[in-house]
Formats: structure tokens, sequence, C-alpha cells
């Protein structure tokens, strides 16, 4: 990977040649990349390899037309020529009606989420503990599948009007299903951290085995509407589906869940459980984010949901110069808290008079963006609960649920420690009703 | 209306630009000439070389150059006009029975040699771990050059045109009275492929792939609902003449005027109906039911942890009944057009043609080299791929396309004895379980079928159902007229992800008797 010097010299060369061959106005980024992994199955590694990659971006407005170029080669020609066709196809391009100036020198901290052990991988250190997780499988006879990864990147990023910033970030994850011999059981774990030494792949494959062993021989129950308790990967699964929708434009523009009739918004609405808060914080201990946005506004910790209300959606800077608004000064992650203490999972288990008990969804879409109704289906572990203990094993069920009506003031009954499944910390949820459409046969 | 339109037309409008110069060349990898074949064949050598003297007994290299044009619109305006390139190597090497794989962007021999001592570093690492080694079933040794079908090479076309085109398309759209937004895209992909092994292929490709699509969306504000009717999912493995031949203004005006419709459907009232599912919307069902699931590296398990695995088991092939007797499922690496479609896979094995169902039954798998003899196979179907120099090649879909019916049936034909049932086109919204079993489709337009005939559009509708039962309810497939492709650009599926684009042919066909759900959701 790129230091801060090598990459912003880059920048700098590409910059001038955008200059020079007539550019007004220009950003340059460049990153580079490494990443490495190990995928198994079978009880066995089936794939496993290392890549490192690097990626010179360049915009340029002429007149304030606008072009665009990447490329991965940074020989002094290449360069050059990548410039040189980004201000061709400015020249021949129409007026970019969104242009806004690039941003100028500002001040940024330094990243928080990035460490060498993560960049540099150890592929032996890696194989052992990828021992463990198969010993682990095989000792409880159930055929393990999932995968290692590490990646890391250092993003440079340098503007004609003399932004220049440099971040770097790493991440690493484990992911593990365990299945049983006989095919009628399948449990799923996963986590994730910046610091490769933080994935505990021998305890997210202890989690797995004992959800495929917990989960055998499901019983199929009726379809219908339950109060469910959703693990906290559970609620990451659906949670992307909320966040993309706070994009004040689409709600402006009448075609978001967050529009309201006669063309305002539904800001300000107590929308949702008034113990719930949804925020960003570029800081945060546990999930640190980039501390810019992508166009380069300092990010700074935001509050888009506070105690159920929707405080804030998010302005880019074309759409706030046009609604005479300031940029959104993130998100650049995403952490569901709660204000109240919280129920810490097996107290919700406990008090579950009747429901299910659901691990994690699978193949989640959404279907009616008005209301963020989403269809997908339990995976990996789907318990029914009766007075407050885990009775047995069901088969899986298609959703079709609102995320709006989900997180509804009527509908949460108990929220729990958050964790981090990144880009989200997010916590297990007890929710009142949730409703499920068809039985699946899938294991 | 006009099929589609001339420079002229464009000028007129009044969107035109400047006059000159519009093709800015393209970066010097992709003038493909001797000094850059040279060089990418000394740095393929010298990696298999040292591969070799490391203890590699397999080894082979995919050393590709990619470059992307997209253009983006929304109303009367370009969001983006882009290229990209990106030129690099990955080594896949064989060590003790494991694999170990390295790439760079890097293209010289000094980093082959690098790449070889990574890959064979992970391959030993990885070895340790192995309870059973990887056997290869044997593939013919393959010098040659494969080129996909094209008339007019899109990268040669002015970028001007182009915008004409997207901007076009947008007034023709928002000329439809109640149309409130509409956006574009043109997506070009060209790629240059070179592989070679260590038991001596060496074959050079270049793929074509053209992709417009366009949504309109319509929104009364008064009420605060809208919908959108997105086009057909239409990437095709051709050049430009794709966009001057087709009717895209056309298609652009029927969007509008069903979208503005849409917004004023009465919803759907969920129950069982028989249902007409058109190509457009029937690709997609094929794509999620018959490919994925028909994929031998689900079936063992590999893919338990992310795409999951499937309903079909390895010993099913020619056992298993998947549908009823007149469905027929093939999978074709050559079918003309289809994005999945190539001169040889990413191992070098050639392009196949072969059946997945024939009357019904399940008959045979997707496979690879490494999986052809894990079902008592000699040979591989050639399902090898990667999507970047960057990734590690792994078992991907072949176009696979459901066959007509051997004498001609219209869509009215079908229709034809459906007292109340539903015509279901284009793409909606899709899920479907782990196994392949329980799925759900939406349509982009959806209509009422009364007595045969075909009647109102309906909104919030889904079709839900489980493979096995969906395919046996088939009981009417169209006609050779009625056969149409069309195809994805982004399959996902692998850990890391990886994404391929895949093509599926099919007339229209009927499903008799499939529970249909309405979506629409309150908060």
């Amino acid at each position: 990977m790129l230091s801060r010097d090598e990459a912003l010299t880059l920048c700098e060369t590409v910059l001038a040649h955008a200059r020079a061959a007539g550019a007004e106005d220009a950003v340059v980024s460049v990153a580079s990349e490494v990443a490495a992994h190990a995928r198994f199955a079978d009880n066995r590694v089936t794939t496993s390899g290392r890549s490192e990659d690097l990626t010179i971006t360049v915009t340029v407005w002429v007149d304030k037309r606008r072009g665009a170029t990447s490329g991965n080669d940074a020989s002094a020609a290449a360069l050059g020529q990548l410039a040189g066709e980004a201000v061709q196809i400015a020249r021949i391009s129409p007026v970019h009606r969104e242009y806004v100036p690039t941003l100028g020198p500002l001040e940024y901290p330094d990243s928080r989420g990035f460490v060498d052990a993560t960049a540099d991988v150890d592929v032996a250190a890696r194989a052992v503990a990828l021992q463990d997780v198969l010993r682990t499988c095989r000792e409880a006879s159930v055929s393990g599948a999932g995968v290692h990864t590490t990646n890391a990147s250092a993003t440079a990023v340098a503007t004609a009007n003399g932004n220049r910033r440099y971040f770097r970030a790493s991440e690493a994850a484990c992911s593990i299903t365990a299945r049983t011999e006989d095919g009628t059981g399948s449990g799923y774990y996963a986590g994730d951290h910046f610091d490769v030494r933080q994935v505990d792949a021998a305890q997210i494959a202890r989690q797995a085995v004992e959800k495929a062993v917990r989960s055998r021989d499901p019983k199929p129950i009726e379809p219908g509407t339950y109060p469910v308790i959703l693990e906290a990967q559970a609620v990451a699964d659906l949670m992307g589906f909320l966040v993309g929708a706070l994009d004040a434009r689409s709600a402006d523009e009448g075609r978001s869940a967050f529009s309201a009739k006669d063309g305002k918004t539904r800001l300000g609405e107590s929308m949702f459980d008034t113990r719930l808060s949804l925020h960003s914080d570029p800081m945060h201990a546990e999930l640190p984010g980039i501390p810019a946005t992508d166009e380069g506004i300092p990010a700074e910790r935001i509050t888009l949901i506070r105690n159920g209300v929707l405080e804030r959606l998010t302005y880019p800077r074309f759409w706030a110069a046009d609604r005479k608004q300031t940029p959104t000064p993130g998100p650049t992650n995403f952490i569901v808290e709660s204000a109240t203490p919280l129920t810490p999972l097996p107290e919700m288990i406990k008090g579950l008079a009747r429901g299910l008990l659901i691990s994690r969804f699978w193949y989640v879409r959404l279907v009616d963006p008005r209301t963020i109704v989403l269809t997908g289906l339990t995976r990996d572990g789907l318990w029914w609960v009766e007075d407050g203990v885990i009775q047995r094993p069901v088969r899986n069920l298609r959703f079709n649920q609102s995320v709006l009506a989900m997180l509804a003031p009527w509908n949460v009954e108990a929220i729990g420690p958050s964790v981090r499944r990144s880009p989200f910390m997010v916590p297990p949820l007890r929710v009142g009703a949730f409703t499920f459409t068809s039985i699946s046969d899938a294991i | 209306m006009s099929p589609s339109f001339s420079r002229r037309e464009f000028i007129a409008s009044g969107t035109a630009l400047a006059a000159g110069i519009v093709v800015p060349g393209w970066a010097e990898i992709f003038q493909s000439g001797p000094d850059v074949d040279a060089v990418r064949a000394e740095a393929a050598d010298e990696a298999l070389a040292q591969a070799a003297k490391l203890g590699a007994s397999y080894a082979d290299i995919r050393v590709n150059r990619y470059r992307r044009e997209s253009i983006a619109t929304r109303e009367r305006q370009v969001q983006n006009v882009s290229r990209s390139a990106s030129y690099g190597m990955g080594l896949r090497v064989l060590v003790n029975g494991a694999w170990g794989f390295a790439a760079s962007h890097r293209v010289d021999a000094a980093t082959a040699r690098t790449l070889a001592g990574q890959a064979v570093a992970i391959a030993k690492a990885n070895a340790a771990l192995a309870a059973r080694k990887v056997v290869l079933a044997s593939a013919d040794t393959v010098k040659a050059t494969w080129t996909s079908a094209f008339t007019r090479d899109p990268f040669d076309v002015p970028i001007d045109t182009k915008l004409a085109f997207l901007m076009k398309l947008n007034e023709t759209a928002l000329a439809v009275p109640g149309v409130s937004f509409v956006s574009s895209q043109l997506l070009l992909v060209d790629e240059h492929k070179y592989f070679a092994s260590s038991e001596g292929s060496r074959i050079t490709q270049r793929l074509v792939r053209t992709y417009p699509q366009f949504t309109t969306t319509a929104a009364d504000r008064a009420r605060g609902d809208f919908q959108t009717r997105p086009v057909v999912d239409r990437a095709k493995l051709v050049g430009y003449e794709y966009v001057e031949d087709y009717p895209w203004l056309q298609d652009a005006e029927q969007a509008g005027h069903e979208v503005v419709e849409k917004l004023k459907a009465a919803p759907v009232t969920p129950g069982r109906y028989d249902i007409v599912v058109d190509p457009s919307q029937l690709f997609l069902c094929i794509h999620e039911s018959v490919g994925h699931s028909t994929e031998l590296d689900r079936a063992l398990g590999y893919e338990a942890n992310m795409a999951g695995t499937s309903f079909l088991k390895p010993g099913d092939a020619g056992t298993r009944r998947f549908g009823a007797t007149i469905v027929n499922l093939v999978a074709d690496r050559s079918q003309p057009g289809g994005l999945a479609t190539t001169g040889y896979d990413d191992e070098g094995v050639k392009a196949d043609k072969w059946s997945l169902v024939r009357g019904g039954m399940f008959v045979d798998w997707q496979t690879t080299r490494e999986l052809a003899p894990l079902v008592g196979q000699q040979r591989s179907h050639g399902c090898l791929h990667s999507d970047n120099w960057a990734s590690v090649p792994f078992p991907r879909m072949p176009n696979v396309s459901l066959q007509s019916a051997s004498t001609e049936v219209t869509r009215d034909e079908l229709f034809s004895g459906i007292k109340r049932g539903l015509f279901i086109e284009g793409r909606g919204v899709s899920s479907i379980d782990q196994q392949r079993y329980n799925f759900q489709f939406g349509g982009a337009v959806i209509r009422e079928i009364r007595d045969g005939r075909l009647g109102a559009m309906v909104k919030d509708a889904a079709y839900q159902s489980r493979t096995p039962e969906f395919w046996a309810s088939c009981d009417g497939i169209g006609g050779p007229a009625s056969y149409r492709l069309w195809g994805t650009s982004a399959d996902g599926k692998g850990e890391p992800g990886q994404t391929n684009a895949v093509s599926h042919g099919c007339p229209p066909a009927r499903f008799r008797q499939v529970n249909v759900l309405n979506t629409a959701g309150s908060s």
C-alpha cells in the first residue's frame, strides 16, 4: 500500500497533467488496496489468495463540463493519458448542471480503523486458526464452510482547490456455516473487526456448531404474524434498507419512505420506538469510520434518529446547495442504540410467552419502497420459544414485513446491547409482530 | 415511432455539443500490439515456470485488461461520463492437492516471480488442512484466439452519439403526461483476456458487452405515492448495433404510459391464479430456480456459507424429476448474444452445450475441471470463471434457457382457457431461499387475464412458489417465434463476492394455480 507521501505525490502529478490539459477544476484520488482470503468448505480450504491493486481516478471540469476516468497504471505516461482523456471527455460533454466547485483545504483527524496486522495478515497463523475451526467442526460431526477475509486500503485525494486528505482503513471478517451430517441442521455465525487479532475464529466456529446442532430436524409452523426475537445479525440484515432511505433528495422528490403528502418530508415525525436512536460517529471505538464523506466533508458525530424521531436526512453537496442546506458531515457508519437499560438476549427469551427466535435473514429485497416492505427468508437457526424457553427448531419461513412497522413505537418490546456487524452496530430486538407468508424447505 | 434516431435529430433537439473530435483515445494497453503482447506472454511464462520450480503440479494464469465506459443521465441532464481501465494478472497454483492464488496490477516478469512465491506459500499453508486432494479432469491443450460477435465496436462510437441516444430516450419517456422522473444509463464493457496454463494452453479472447437501461418513475405528490417501471434487463454480448437496431424509443414511451397507469392501478387481490410469465420475467425465474440449483459446487456444499446449497443432491442427475414432461432446460456457453457466452472458460475448456433438464427430468450439472470427477465425469462442461484478473476463478453459471415448444404456440393461445389469471412482464423484486426451493418474484407490469383475454393492470403483486411444484405446474410453453434472450449483468456469488453476466432464453410459459401475494405494506 502507498504511504501518504507516495499517494499524494501521484495525486499531484495527475492534477498537474489535468491543469496542463485545460481542466479548470479537478479532483484526483489514488487508492491502493491489498486483500487476502481463505475460503473453506467440505472441511478443507477450497480457494485462497492474495491480490493487490491500485485505482487512480480523476474527475475534471472544463467550462462546467465534466469528465471522469480511472485506471490502475501508475506509469508516468499512463498518468498523463488518464488526465488528458478526462479533459477530452469533459470538452465533449454537456454542462454538468450539478457541478459544485471542489473543496479547498480542510482539517481531518487521522482515521482510527487501521492496523498493520490486518494489512499484512500472517498466512501461516491464519492456517492454524482455520485448522482449529475445522477440528471443531469434525469433532461435532458437522460440515464446516466459511471464509476468512482481510482487506486494507490507503486512499489519498487532492483537489485543484487545495484539499488534501489521506486515510487508511482495514477490515477483517470471519463467517462460518456448520451443517449437520443428516442435512437437517444448519448454523451460521460471523464476526468482524478492523484488527484481525480481534476476530476470534474459534469462538465463531463454536457458535455456528451449537446453532447447527440445536436446529436439527425442524418442524413446520403455520406462516402468520408472530412476536419475534431478532438476533443482532438478523437486525443487521435488514438495516441497510432503512439507512438507504435516509437520502434527502429522494424524500424531497416524493419517492422515498420518508416522503410525506403534499411535497413534504417526514422529518420531525416520531416514527420509531422512543428508545431507539441511530447515529454515525467516525471516532467510534469499536466501529471507527473514515473521518470524511466520499465528497470530502469532514465527518462528525451526527444523529439521524433520536428517541424515535426522524431527526435528519442526508444532504450531499449539490442537493444541499440546491436546497440551501449545509452538506451533511456523514454518515460514515451506522450505530443503532437504545437510550434505556438494555435487555440481553437471554432475558429477551425469558420474557417471550410465544414466538420465534431468528438467527439471520437471507436474500432480503425491497418490495415496496413506500413503507420499506422487505421480503426474504430466515436461515441457519430458527426456533419456537414458549413460556420463556426455546422449545424446538422450526422450518424456515419467508417474510414480507415493513421495517417502518417493525420499528414502530407500538411494536418494539425489548432492545439489547449493540454489537459490531460492519458497517453497523446493531442490537438484538424483540418485536411484537413480524409477518411470515410461507414456509421454506431449505436447510 | 422511429426505432432509433440520427445525429441530425440530436442536434435539432438543441442538446447538441460542440462538434469536433468525439472519441478520445484509450490508454496504451488497449492499443493491442506486439509489444504489449510480448510483455504479457513473458510475464505469464515466467509465472508458470517459477510456480513449477517451487513445487506446483499445475498452474494457470489470466492476464486480463478491461475497459468500461459508463454514461448516466437523469431527466434532461447528463450526470456522469466516465471511463475506467484495469490491467493485471492472477496466478493459480496447485501444490500438494491444494490451491493457492496471487494477483497484482503490475504485469512484468519480476512481479510474476513474486506472485508465484506468494501463491505457492498460500497453497502449502492450506495443503496441511486438506482432507482431500484436488484432482482435475483432463482437458485439451488449446492454442486459440476468439472474439465475441459484434458489428459495431461501441468504443469507436462518438460519446455525443451515445449522449444523444440517452437524452432522446429520457425525453421520450418524459413526454408522457404524468411521468415525474427518468434515469438512464449506457454501460459498455470490453474484456481482453489472455490465458496460459502449465499444460501448454495459450488462449486470447475479446468479449464486448452493451448494456442500455432506464427507469421511469411517476410520483403523486399530493397523495405521497409513487411507482417505478424499469426496463427489462437487457445486457447482451453484442456491440453498439444493439442500441441502433432495437426500438428503444418505443420502449421508453411504453414505459412512460405503463408507469402512469401503474400509479392508478388497483391493488391485486391475493390468491391462487393461473399465470402466464413473459420471457422478460421468466428469465429471472429460470436464473434463480434452475441456474443456481444445478450448480454442482452448491450441491457439494462449497457455497454453504454464502449462496447456499441446492435442493438437488450430487446423486440426483438422471434420477430426479424436476418439472413437467414438457420442460426442457439447456446450458449453453455458445449461444449468440448470451452474456455467459465465451470461446473458452477461465481454465481453457471449450464452450459447451448440454441438457440440464430433459423431458422434465434433471439429467446433468454445471461443472469445472475440479468438479467433474466428483460426479464421475471425465470432462468439464467449462463453467470456471473469474470476474477480474484479481479474483480467484470458481464455478459460474452458463446461459441456462428454457426450450420453446416444437410447434408454434402464441401468447394468446397460452391465455386461452384461463378464467382468472395474471400476465407478468418485466423485472420485479426477486428472492429465493438458500436451497432454491421457495421463491417470490414481482414484475414490472402485471395485468389480469379474464376469460382468456388480457385485462386491466394491477399493482403490488408478486408470485410465490416452490421450485419443484412450480415447474411441475407448467402446462404451456410458447413456440419458437416467441423465444427471447434476456440477461443479467451482475449475478453475485462466492466469497469474496464476484459478479457474473449471464443470459437466459425462453418463450412465455403458463403455470397453474400459483400463489399470488399483495406486497404493499403500511406503516
